[in-house]
């Protein structure tokens, strides 16, 4: 399924990091066209501590505002970099700042729409990403509990590992919990309490 | 007492295929200069240089390129379709001309070079799409010239069907200036869509709308009222190419030769008069004839013809135009203008059906289209910028 790509930006909060010149002026009129609102920052007054709170982060990157406030600190918004030097050591920290797009400078009207929608955009889907793995690294961090509890229910119910599964899915589907938490809580018994049942549909408490 | 003259450059297709639109645009722009020329207070004399990219898209660069640098224009009045436009940008950009683009278009741009006196897609598809989702229903049947005008018109449109829990029953595009489309007109026919909505332009258009009434006919239809089609730029100027198939369809414009306003008699006269032989006036018409107006009333109001002082002029600048009054939208180069539709009747005109309240504001990236602040007229626009120091 085609997901509809986000094209209206109004009412989004935008941190511009850049010194006031033309560029800069350029931007923030564009921006308001946009329906954004706008806040304005020097690069030398970014505070050490986190950027000010926003949607959308734009900022210079020819100027190094890593140093007062590390990219790990920055909040996770859609980021364009503002590029005027393409010299691969400035290119480097909008590497390093994980931007979303970016726009050349000298800035100019055509163009700016489109940094912010590839921006909006691939933020979105990057977060997608990041949940989606989140999950993954769960369910293979859980893997190897599972295959304990596995074993534990063959030994101690003396049965084949195909009935010990179908017991752990068994009991998950009934509580609607993950097999994961199933198999960590017959783990966590399994020592002090009697092993449970060897069939499906175990009620007890683990 | 002699005024200072000067130069201004023409880029339309008076030959190809919208050769009828690029005829009139080009003589809503000699009209305008006439009244200029024969105004003795105006600021300046103007002196048109034509050129014709023929309708090859290609060819307006060439121009432009004539036009700015051997001719020594800044001021060029040009342009119909976006594919056009687009081309001649980067040209205009690099020597410093300021391109008046007096059509309706799709919206999503503002560049620094153009002044947008047409229609923008707040004022054109927005009000058609209420319209037909009020009148007609909401399942309808694209078809298109291909390039971005018909794809950008139908994503607005196909949204606010979706949105309405409507269907796109079909959606198909062609090549500007085809006129192969008899199986479309009958494959339309067959799905009985509420509307058909065209972004043909040119010939394709023309013969497009012949080919359904013939198909429909066959079927037993009364195509105007079972089938009836909607257009953002079917014009006054193009019915006659039609022909007995040009009545009883939907156009959404912000002029109809029909306005009835004292300002438009005295348009329609002139018009009649000098390029009744084109048809009667027509938007893009009335577009270009306010943009050579507007250049020379920022000429007075900045006493300078350059692109930097006529850009900074022009910003709300007011015209007292065939359609009623229009501004210039200081923020984005656009129009406020008032959106109409009108349906196409035998006698090459359009009798007016809806008229918007009051000049809407326009609203090239859509972003106020549906904010619950905004008026239907007045797009909201707050003060943006907060300055942390």
């Amino acid at each position: 399924m085609k997901r509809a790509i986000t094209s209206n930006f109004r009412g989004l909060h935008a941190l511009v990091v850049h010194g006031d010149d033309m560029n800069r002026e350029t931007l923030v009129s564009v921006l308001g066209r946009l329906g954004l609102s706008v806040t304005v920052l020097l690069p030398d007054a970014v505070p050490p501590v986190g950027a000010p709170a926003c949607d959308l982060l734009l900022f210079d990157a020819d100027e190094d505002i890593a140093g007062p406030c590390p990219a790990q600190d920055w909040p996770d918004v859609p980021v364009i970099a503002l590029i005027g030097s393409e010299a691969p050591s400035r290119l480097a920290r909008v590497v390093g700042h994980r931007c979303d797009s970016h726009i050349l400078k000298p800035i100019r009207t055509t163009g700016v729409f489109t940094a912010i929608l590839l921006a909006v955009n691939g933020h979105q889907r990057r977060r997608r990403h990041e949940r989606e793995m989140e999950n993954l690294r769960q369910r293979l961090s859980g893997r190897r509990e599972v295959t304990r509890a596995v074993l534990h229910l063959m030994s101690t119910g003396g049965i084949d590992e195909e009935a010990a599964y179908e017991a752990l899915r068994q009991e998950a589907m009934n509580r609607r919990v993950a097999i994961e938490e199933v198999a960590r809580g017959i783990l966590g018994a399994g020592s002090a309490a009697a092993p449970p049942p060897p069939r499906p549909g175990l009620s007890r408490k683990a | 007492m002699s005024r200072d003259t000067l130069r201004i450059g023409l880029l339309f297709s008076a030959t190809g295929s919208y050769a009828a639109l690029g005829a009139a645009m080009r003589a809503g722009a000699e009209l305008a200069i006439d009244e200029v020329n024969a105004d003795p207070s105006a600021p300046v004399r103007l002196d048109p240089v034509p050129v014709d990219p023929g309708g090859v898209t290609a060819a307006y660069a060439d121009g432009a390129l004539a036009l700015l640098r051997d001719h020594g224009v800044t001021h060029v009045f040009g342009c119909y379709t976006s594919s056009s436009r687009k081309e001649v940008l980067p040209v205009f950009e690099k020597h410093d001309g300021l391109l008046w683009y007096p059509s309706h278009y799709e919206g999503f741009e503002t560049s620094d070079n153009v002044i947008y006196t047409g229609a923008a897609p707040n004022q054109h598809i927005v009000p058609l799409a209420r319209h037909l989702l009020a009148r007609h229903g909401n399942r309808g049947w694209f078809v298109g010239s291909n390039y971005v005008w018909a794809w950008e018109n139908n994503r607005i449109l196909r949204e606010a069907l979706m949105e309405a829990g409507g269907a796109v029953m079909g959606e198909r595009y062609f090549p500007v200036g085809e006129t192969d489309l008899g199986a479309l007109a009958a494959q339309i026919v067959r799905d009985r869509p509420d509307f058909v909505f065209t972004t043909l332009i040119g010939e394709s258009g023309y013969q497009f709308f012949r080919l359904l009434r013939e198909a429909a006919e066959r079927a037993g239809l009364d195509q105007p009222r079972d089938l009836p089609v909607a257009s953002c730029s079917l014009s006054e100027v193009e019915l006659p190419f039609i022909g007995a198939a040009a009545e009883g369809h939907l156009s959404s414009s912000v002029y109809f030769s029909t306005i009835d306003s004292p300002q438009n008699a005295r348009f329609a006269e002139r018009w009649n008069a000098r390029f009744g032989y084109l048809g009667q006036a027509c938007a893009d018409a009335e577009a270009t004839y306010i943009a050579v107006h507007m250049l020379v009333g920022a000429v007075a109001r900045a006493g300078a013809t350059g692109l930097a002082a006529v850009r900074e002029a022009v910003r709300g600048l007011r015209f007292d135009a065939p359609q009623g009054p229009v501004e210039i939208d200081p923020d984005n180069l656009h129009c406020q203008m008032r959106p109409r539709i009108g349906r196409s009747t035998a006698a090459g005109t359009f009798e007016i059906i809806f008229e918007e309240a009051q000049p809407v504001r326009p609203d090239p990236y859509l972003v106020w289209v549906n904010a619950p602040q905004a008026g239907r007229g007045e797009a909201r626009r707050p003060d943006h910028l907060r300055l942390v120091t």
